[in-house]
């Protein structure tokens, strides 16, 4: 017998497909993220204004291209999490702010360098999780502090250099249609992703290493080599993350990109791709970037991180991740 | 006959295979230590010990508390953000250097750490989400409450405890060093009661041991629960030994935790190791700290050798285990 | 049976998702009695023991012990009723000590401290009794993990006994044991039956059922059929009712040819040992034997999922280094795992991917980018070819009952041209239909030239599908049957490794017999 060939069942009534939709994380949180955008801009109208919306994307874009290498990690599945993007991206921008040292000469060494480095710290998180068999998370919960010894052996302490105009323009500049340079770069970038994973032999490997990792190695696939490669382009894209933070920031300090460490693996889940692996895409984590900034940003309206510092988001973040994870990250009973 | 001895040579390398992380932990215990008596000029004097012991009590502390859950087969993330938010609170009840409120103050730090697990183990046991990232979630929850407690290091600690955190017994015998002979005991007591059996069985084979009648759901509450309250006391340690409170004081201990139990032998995955072994696996890792320090390396580098030891560690630990599992399985499917 | 039986269950049911695994099954035994619980795998009688002692909860029905409802909520409950079950997958921790082992969970306590004293005044006479089974020996304080496979089996008898049962539950305890543990256990069942224990035994073994139980209920597809009076029944009839009704199954035509494709010599790994045989191009091999005699371990050595230990494997003339499953489908060799929910299919994913997994790289632009186009077209054209029913190729798998899951499984592989087929177990719980299917895709397979090897665990499989069986007893190659001796009756008594000398031996049902296990030859 043959099939519809429809990606969704036309034949199902609307209601049914309503449901689903109320059960697909991305929806869910793209209408939170939109009525908390409501709600905000009802409480400070500056909010809704044009400029203001560029703001928030623009400060949900370095969020956005870090967590890309946090969703990868997380379908490949086994516990897969990399809690060191934040240390790499910091890595990465204190080594391009030293080449560049605020000028466009050594632009294209500083980048492959910066992304060279953060490439070395994948391997090395792959390694230490596939071949040592370290749980990912204590691996990589360690790496952060090696970068960050590294940066101090590094740095005596005191980072040097600046950002490049042309990285500066690229990421802040009006290029097109009065858009930040950096807005396209994340479009351009998420869809070079949702590719990857929709319609690449290697994504749907990535999938299935993530689904079930004993059927996909008795399938023929090399699941250490898929889940090396998760790893090393997690680092690498927290790199270009850090980058693109060098070129907002203009200069960079000591711990940089530590605030993304969390809120990237919030944003992936919130999202939709599962801890347990093999679900989710990236399309979600976009949406989970944007829910998050917003969040963010009207918790500093509200003046709730004001006195204490990070205190209330923090707890936030905390308890938004917990009111997730009770929703979808449960593991089996023990009574069957 | 054959077969009798035969069988005899497997269960003297059985023996051996067991005992193996220990003999791995105490051969490094004893080049540890002679190193540091070697570089530490004052290293057996009451200085150095006092010194030396009043930065080990409190990591082993910790030590103890996560080996407590990591052997009933979880892990908690959290444990160092708990120790900052029982500090603070004691600390913040004390404040003022007023005595008689040392008692209540402590008492509140215990509570919190143990409420802390408590939460930490209702999400574990009941709610099923997996412990990793249910602990790393509440870590950040911990450590909220513990800024809004105290927002800047700050607060002053009565000279009762710092002066007694500081006192030595016959010339070589400090305070802290004693505390840890007593947490050591404390260890063995629960090690004797069912439940410190029912610890091992959980972590061991949580499928096995729920056939088997034992109340895993409740083991595994009790694991996080007790190991916030050991923690807890690592928060008063700390105090003790730095004399005032401090929002973060104890976040860094989470990952010197898993090193110190991992070098001490237990067993990542639970059912396998001890607390003892972590207290000696805590007083391995800071005499390495202090070894890095008085090998004269720079102070720029000392973060990233530190951090790389705590890794290699781990990862050394990692790959002992998984051979000697690996050696036993083929072993027993020849035997 | 009365309404007044020791042991009462009534309308059991139980579904794992879309798996119905007790369909109503009802189920009565007596004290005093030991009580066989029969049927092919898959039939629900593992299913029906776990609810009673309490790790399974059923979504209906009743249980009654000795008069009064019982309502578990967790094997502790059914514990302090009086029921111990040995189980098939040991519920010992391996780090544990035998003597922590046997104690786990009813630890006797002085003063609120473990007693260990008084835990070995509780376990001793038990591993004592036993000592024959542990080669005369008392393994108080070895490690569990140190044990042979057979001796654990022991230990978790004796766990169960210390608990001092009323319900003795041996689900398949006798599978890894050698003849002279049985005959311990068979000792201590006879005296356990004398004092009133109702003993519940699962087995495959004809000659134990003979041995040692009274009554047995044949289970089929998860409802109970019969219940019998052993010693009233032929030999003949309770196989029969075993392995169901012996119809002449219609073979197939063959489509064997003369060209050796696969060529194994020697090969060792895990329990297989030295194992070789020459599968011909266009012929279905199958590996016939009792469960778990090295069936398993010969296929996935061959595809290189198990570490050989010796022996060497030749492909249309050419050695096979497959040092891992990526080399063997690079060599075109396809496998089919035994369980296709843990190993075979990526279960939340789509049909579409899950199909394409080992095919897609080479239908790839540049080996990266896929056409939704081409991988849906070359879906389709394998699902029309094996019959698959299905929504959307969007759909997750989890989605497809479990044969049309099976059928992917298969499936996947088609568009890689395999040269050898390895199937494990393919048609275990699939109904007759999807396995009818099955069988055809697995002819249609043969008939394009590869060779195909598949283990079965009913026989009549085999003898339907197969040009010819290899039986499989403790890891070798004991037999080899094809043309007209290729029947069930045959492949039974070859698996059970019965010589007509040694049934007359068992229905004359003498204590110290039991050739269904003999001696191991590497202990």
């Amino acid at each position: 017998m043959s099939a519809p060939q429809t990606s969704t069942p036309t034949s199902s009534p609307i209601a049914d497909r309503l449901r689903r939709a109320a059960r697909d994380p991305v929806v869910v949180s793209g209408i939170a993220a939109l009525a908390l955008w409501v709600v905000a801009a009802i409480v400070s109208p500056a909010f809704a204004s044009w400029s203001q919306i560029l703001t928030l994307l623009m400060l949900a874009s370095f969020l956005g291209v870090i967590a890309i290498g946090q969703t990868l990690v997380i379908i490949a599945g086994g516990e897969g999490i990399d809690l060191s993007v934040g240390a790499v991206a910091t890595l990465a921008a204190i080594i391009g702010s030293r080449y560049m040292d605020g000028s466009n000469e050594n632009l294209l060494l500083a980048v492959v360098l910066a992304l060279g480095a953060a490439a070395i710290v994948g391997v090395i998180n792959g390694v230490g999780i596939l071949m040592f068999r370290v749980p990912p998370l204590v691996m990589t919960l360690g790496m952060i502090a090696v970068v960050y010894g590294f940066i101090r052996l590094y740095t005596g302490g005191r980072p040097a250099g600046s950002a490049a105009p042309a990285l500066r323009t690229l990421v802040t500049g009006d290029t097109v249609a009065g858009i930040p340079g950096v807005l396209w770069l994340w479009l351009a970038l998420s869809v070079l992703v949702i590719w990857l994973l929709r319609r690449t032999s290697y994504g749907w490997r990535l999938y299935a290493v993530g689904g079930n990792p004993n059927a996909a190695y008795l399938s023929g696939v090399n699941t250490k080599a898929v889940k090396l490669s998760a790893y090393v382009l997690s680092s690498v894209f927290a790199g270009v993350g850090g980058l693109l933070l060098l070129g907002y920031t203009q200069t960079v300090f000591l711990r940089l990109a530590d605030p993304y460490m969390l809120p990237s693996v919030a944003a992936t889940v919130v999202g939709g791709t599962a801890l347990i692996g093999g679900v989710g895409g990236y399309l979600g984590t976009i949406i989970g970037a944007i829910l998050l900034t917003v969040l963010d940003s009207f918790l500093r309206i509200l003046q709730l991180g004001g006195g204490a510092g990070d205190a209330p988001r923090q707890i936030i973040y905390g308890l938004v991740l917990l009111v997730v994870l009770s929703a979808y990250g449960r593991q089996r009973r023990l009574r069957q | 006959m054959n077969t009798l001895t035969a069988r005899a040579g497997t269960s003297v390398s059985n023996l051996t295979r067991a005992r193996m992380p220990m003999v791995a932990t105490t051969v490094l215990l004893i080049v540890t230590v002679t190193a540091a008596a070697t570089l530490q000029g004052n290293f057996f004097t009451p200085y150095g010990m006092t010194a030396n012991f009043a930065t080990i009590l409190p990591i082993a502390t910790v030590a103890v508390a996560q080996t407590i859950i990591v052997l009933s087969g979880g892990i908690d993330l959290s444990i160092g953000t708990i120790v900052t938010l029982s500090s603070v609170v004691t600390v913040r009840l004390m404040d003022g250097g007023d005595p008689s409120q040392v008692p209540l103050a402590l008492a509140a730090g215990l509570a919190t750490g143990a409420a802390c697990g408590l939460f930490n183990g209702l999400l574990v046991a009941v709610l099923r989400l997996q412990p990793i990232v249910a602990t790393f979630a509440t870590s950040f929850v911990f450590g909220g409450v513990a800024l809004l407690v105290l927002s800047s290091p700050g607060g002053t600690v009565p000279a009762v405890l710092t002066g007694g955190y500081r006192q030595v017994f016959a010339y070589l015998v400090p305070v802290p060093a004693l505390l840890l002979l007593v947490l050591w005991l404390a260890w063995r007591l629960l090690r004797a009661q069912r439940i410190g059996q029912y610890l091992y069985a959980v972590g061991g084979n949580a499928g096995a041991s729920y056939a088997s009648a034992v109340p895993v759901t409740w083991v595994r509450v009790f694991a996080y629960t007790a190991g916030g309250t050991v923690a807890a006391l690592a928060g008063v340690a700390l105090l003790a030994n730095s004399g005032s409170g401090d929002p973060f004081i104890g976040n860094e201990l989470t990952l010197g935790s898993i090193a110190a139990l991992v070098i001490g032998g237990t067993r990542l995955r639970g059912g396998a190791g001890g607390a003892g072994g972590s207290i000696l696996g805590a007083i391995i890792l800071t005499l390495i700290q202090n070894l890095v320090f008085f090998a004269g390396v720079p102070t720029n580098a000392r973060e990233l050798v530190n951090g790389a030891i705590i890794i290699i560690a781990i990862a050394l630990a990692g790959l002992l285990t998984a051979r000697s599992e690996r050696a036993g399985r083929s072993e027993g499917r020849t035997a | 049976m009365a309404s007044t039986a020791f042991l009462e269950m009534t309308g059991v049911r139980k579904r794992y998702g879309g798996v119905t695994a007790l369909d109503g099954a009802d189920f009565a035994a007596e004290a005093g009695t030991v009580h066989a619980v029969l049927g092919p795998n898959g039939s629900g009688k593992s299913t029906l023991l776990k609810v009673l002692t309490g790790v399974v909860a059923p979504d209906e029905g009743e249980v009654r012990l000795n008069g009064r409802a019982l309502r578990p909520r967790g094997p502790r409950d059914t514990a302090e009723a009086g029921i111990s079950a040995v189980y098939q997958e040991l519920s010992l921790i391996d780090d544990f000590s035998v003597l922590d082992n046997l104690v786990l969970g009813v630890e006797p306590r002085k003063r609120g401290v473990r007693d260990r004293a008084a835990a070995r005044r509780l376990a001793l006479p038990w591993l004592e009794r036993f000592a024959e089974a542990f080669g005369g020996r008392v393994p108080v304080d070895e490690r569990v993990a140190d044990l042979d496979p057979g001796e654990r089996q022991v230990v978790e008898v004796c766990k169960a006994l210390v608990r001092q049962p009323r319900v003795l539950v041996l689900d398949e305890a006798t599978a890894s044991l050698r003849r002279r543990q049985v005959e311990v256990l068979f000792d201590v069942v006879r005296e356990l039956r004398e004092s009133g224990v109702l003993v519940l035994f699962i087995t495959h073994r004809l000659a134990e059922i003979l041995a040692v139980c009274d009554r047995a209920t044949i289970m089929r597809n998860g409802s109970d059929i019969r219940t019998v009076t052993i010693a009233e029944v032929p030999e003949r009839d309770l196989v029969e009712l075993m392995v169901g009704e012996l119809a002449a199954a219609e073979s197939t035509e063959s489509s064997a040819t003369d060209e050796v494709r696969l060529d194994v010599d020697g090969l060792s790994a895990g329990r297989l040992h030295d194992a070789t045989f020459q599968v011909r191009a266009g012929e279905v091999l199958g590996l016939g034997g009792l469960q778990g005699q090295g069936q398993s371990h010969l296929l996935s050595a061959l595809f290189g999922a198990l570490k050989p230990r010796a022996g060497t494997i030749t492909l249309d003339g050419e050695t096979v280094q497959s040092r891992s499953p990526k080399q063997a489908v690079r060599a075109k060799i396809a496998y089919v795992p035994g369980d296709r929910g843990s190993q075979g299919l990526a279960l939340g994913r789509p049909i579409l991917e899950n199909f394409a997994l080992p095919s897609a790289g080479r239908r790839a632009w540049l080996g990266i980018g896929l056409s939704r186009k081409r991988e849906l077209a070359a879906a389709r054209a394998v699902a029309e070819r094996i019959s698959t029913r299905y929504g959307s190729l969007d759909d997750p798998v989890s989605t497809l009952s479990g044969g049309n899951q099976q059928k992917i499984v298969v499936g996947k592989w088609f568009p890689t041209e395999p040269r050898v087929v390895l199937m494990d177990d393919p048609a275990k719980g699939i109904d007759v239909r999807a396995k009818a299917e099955l069988f055809h895709v697995v002819r249609e397979l043969a008939a394009s030239g590869a060779a195909v090897l598949i283990s079965a665990s009913d026989d009549r499989e085999l003898v339907e599908l197969c040009d010819r069986v290899l039986v499989l007893f403790e890891g070798r190659i004991v037999d080899e049957v094809e043309g007209d001796r290729l029947t069930e009756e045959t492949l039974v008594s070859s698996a059970m490794h019965i010589t007509e000398a040694d049934r007359a031996v068992a229905t004359t049902a003498t204590a110290d017999t039991d050739p269904a296990a003999p001696e191991r030859e590497d202990s």
